[in-house]
């Protein structure tokens, strides 16, 4: 198995003055689910299309598996399989005539098929609608159509642009239950998404693209970890406190910002807060100052994904 | 070339294509209206020749074979503004077995359209062998494969906007339809429009079909200049197909 499912060495992509993706070098490693959060138009689609060769980059190139996506195209495309943005363009088929003929291009033998077929059509909930043309499918059924096309066998590299959108809730986390499944079955994944909840539940490493580029890469707790100040630790104490109690709080390594609400009420914003606070409840005890409840609030995902995406709009 | 991924490609396309009946029996219909009430009366209006009801009919079989041509080019242009293509090149298939197995489609999607009008024309016109019906089929198959060739061509410089295309399509169809011996024989035509006709490849396929028929041939263009022009043709759309779907096609712009 290769260490690396994906290398990009300045892979960009330019739309006559438009620059979709700029010198883009990414690294994906196998067996992992990376998630791509980023705003519409970030760059996001136009990497999942280079890296399937549905699109040709302006310069640069990417190894997927090991394969140049310029120069062995065809290998590529024999270990890759991707779930659209949007599902179109079946019109008549059915759906058992999608998922087959999807498997029949990887090999899946006609015995084998019809068994998966039905067993994926069933598991995505798509066994009632059987004989409903794809034109007349509803948006969900559609989407999870488009995404079951990857579960009638196991791609080396599992692609999703936006696996959930106009799915609901139910089928959002049948989705992603399977999603996982696929990693454990040996798939590397990438899933591309603006739902901050979906990458907080599949991924092990999180890029966020802005601009054509990718901001940061890597995993959700290092992330939250590059929000400075971002933890938030509500303090009450017993009785007011004193100044020499809240200046020695202030001299805390990783305190942020300090703000007394009450007499009695502190809020710290603190960096990596696992450190911070044993520092603190030795300090008040050497103080005597006896604290009432400590209320910690961790940054979430949105915190850091907004962090990035505005330091991009600012830049 | 990854044969068994070309077939499931074709099954798969030839399943939609033929999933409405009405589709497949309308070409049938529209020659027998066409071919029994037009032309019977066309060939009462055109007295210089002898028996132009059946020089109609054959005209007619080109006609359609030229417009499953078109089809095949515009389900093409219509296919990566749908989102469709860019799913097809997403798969395990080269550029330029896609390219083969669209022309394998238009051709088999053609001969389905035209095969009972031709068997129709042969049984009336009282020239039906074996021969004559394999024969007319393998230079119909020519000349379909080098039309559809040049559509699906035209479709990738017009890539981006299916108006450009239909426009370049219907002022490219009018041209080599008109100015062809689709529908008259060289010798009744006007010295420019002959002339012009001549530069035509369609005209060199029309009169080579009609030759393998065995129509009146004292109206055609040689055979062996009619071959060597249909072959060139084929020749000239397949590669310059492959090379443009290999060097050309993406799926669209995206987000």
């Amino acid at each position: 198995m290769e260490e690396w499912a994906i290398q990009t060495r300045n892979l960009s992509k330019v739309y006559g003055d438009k620059i979709a993706l700029d010198k883009l070098n990414l690294n994906v490693k196998s067996g992992e689910i990376l998630v791509i959060l980023g705003p519409n138009g970030s760059g996001k689609t136009t990497f999942l299309h280079l890296i399937t060769t549905v699109l040709r980059p302006s310069s640069g190139t990417a190894l997927v598996m090991g394969y140049d996506i310029v120069g062995e195209p065809l290998k590529v495309r024999q270990v890759t399989s991707i779930s659209f943005q949007d599902p179109r363009g079946f019109w008549r088929h059915k759906p058992a005539h999608i998922l087959s003929f999807h498997a029949s291009m990887y090999g899946v033998s006609s015995q084998e098929r019809k068994r998966i077929v039905e067993k994926t059509m069933k598991e995505f909930e798509l066994w009632d609608s059987k004989d409903t043309r794809f034109m007349h499918l509803s948006g969900g059924q559609a989407k999870r159509l488009e995404v079951a096309k990857l579960f009638v066998y196991s791609p080396k590299l599992a692609i999703f642009d936006e696996p959930t959108t106009m799915v609901d809730l139910d089928g959002k986390r049948m989705i992603w239950d399977k999603i996982l499944e696929l990693k454990e079955r040996g798939s590397t994944v990438i899933v591309a998404t603006n739902e901050v909840r979906e990458a907080e539940y599949l991924a092990d490493k999180i890029t966020i693209f802005a601009g054509g580029r990718d901001l940061v890469t890597d995993s959700i707790g290092n992330l939250k970890d590059t929000v400075r100040g971002g933890d938030i630790v509500d303090l009450e104490f017993v009785m007011p406190i004193e100044r020499n109690a809240i200046e020695s709080i202030r001299a805390i390594p990783g305190t942020v910002e300090l703000s007394i609400v009450e007499a009695n009420r502190i809020r710290a914003m603190v960096n990596r807060s696992e450190e911070w606070l044993p520092e603190l409840t030795e300090k008040m005890h050497v103080l005597g100052a006896k604290v009432r409840s400590i209320k910690l609030t961790e940054p979430s995902l949105d915190d850091v994904f907004l962090k990035y995406t505005k330091r991009e709009e600012v830049s | 070339m990854t044969k068994s991924e070309i077939a499931a490609l074709l099954r798969f396309d030839l399943r939609e294509a033929f999933d409405s009946p009405g589709w497949v029996i309308y070409p049938w219909l529209y020659f027998g209206f066409q071919f029994l009430i037009y032309g019977t009366i066309m060939s009462r209006l055109v007295v210089s020749l002898d028996n132009y009801f059946y020089y109609y009919g054959t005209g007619l079989l080109i006609l359609i074979s030229f417009n499953v041509a078109t089809w095949n080019g515009r389900r093409f242009v219509e296919s990566a503004h749908e989102g469709r293509l860019r799913y097809i090149l997403s798969l395990p298939i080269r550029r330029d077995e896609l390219f083969f197995e669209q022309v394998l489609l238009g051709v088999t999607v053609s001969l389905a359209h035209v095969l009972p009008p031709l068997v129709l024309v042969l049984y009336l016109s009282g020239l039906y062998t074996p021969a004559a019906l394999i024969s007319s089929v393998v230079v119909l198959t020519f000349i379909t494969i080098g039309i559809i060739g040049l559509m699906i061509s035209l479709s990738f410089v017009a890539f981006k906007s299916f108006d450009i295309y239909s426009a370049i399509v219907a002022a490219l169809s009018a041209l080599l339809i008109r100015f062809s011996t689709m529908n008259y024989p060289l010798s009744s035509m006007p010295g420019v429009i002959s002339g012009v006709s001549l530069a035509n490849p369609v005209t060199y396929g029309a009169d080579l079909f009609r030759n393998a028929i065995g129509l009146d041939t004292s109206l055609l263009i040689n055979p062996e200049v009619s071959i060597a022009v249909v072959i060139a043709l084929c020749i000239a759309t397949m590669f310059g197909g492959m090379f443009l779907i290999s060097r050309v096609v993406e799926g669209v712009k995206s987000s």
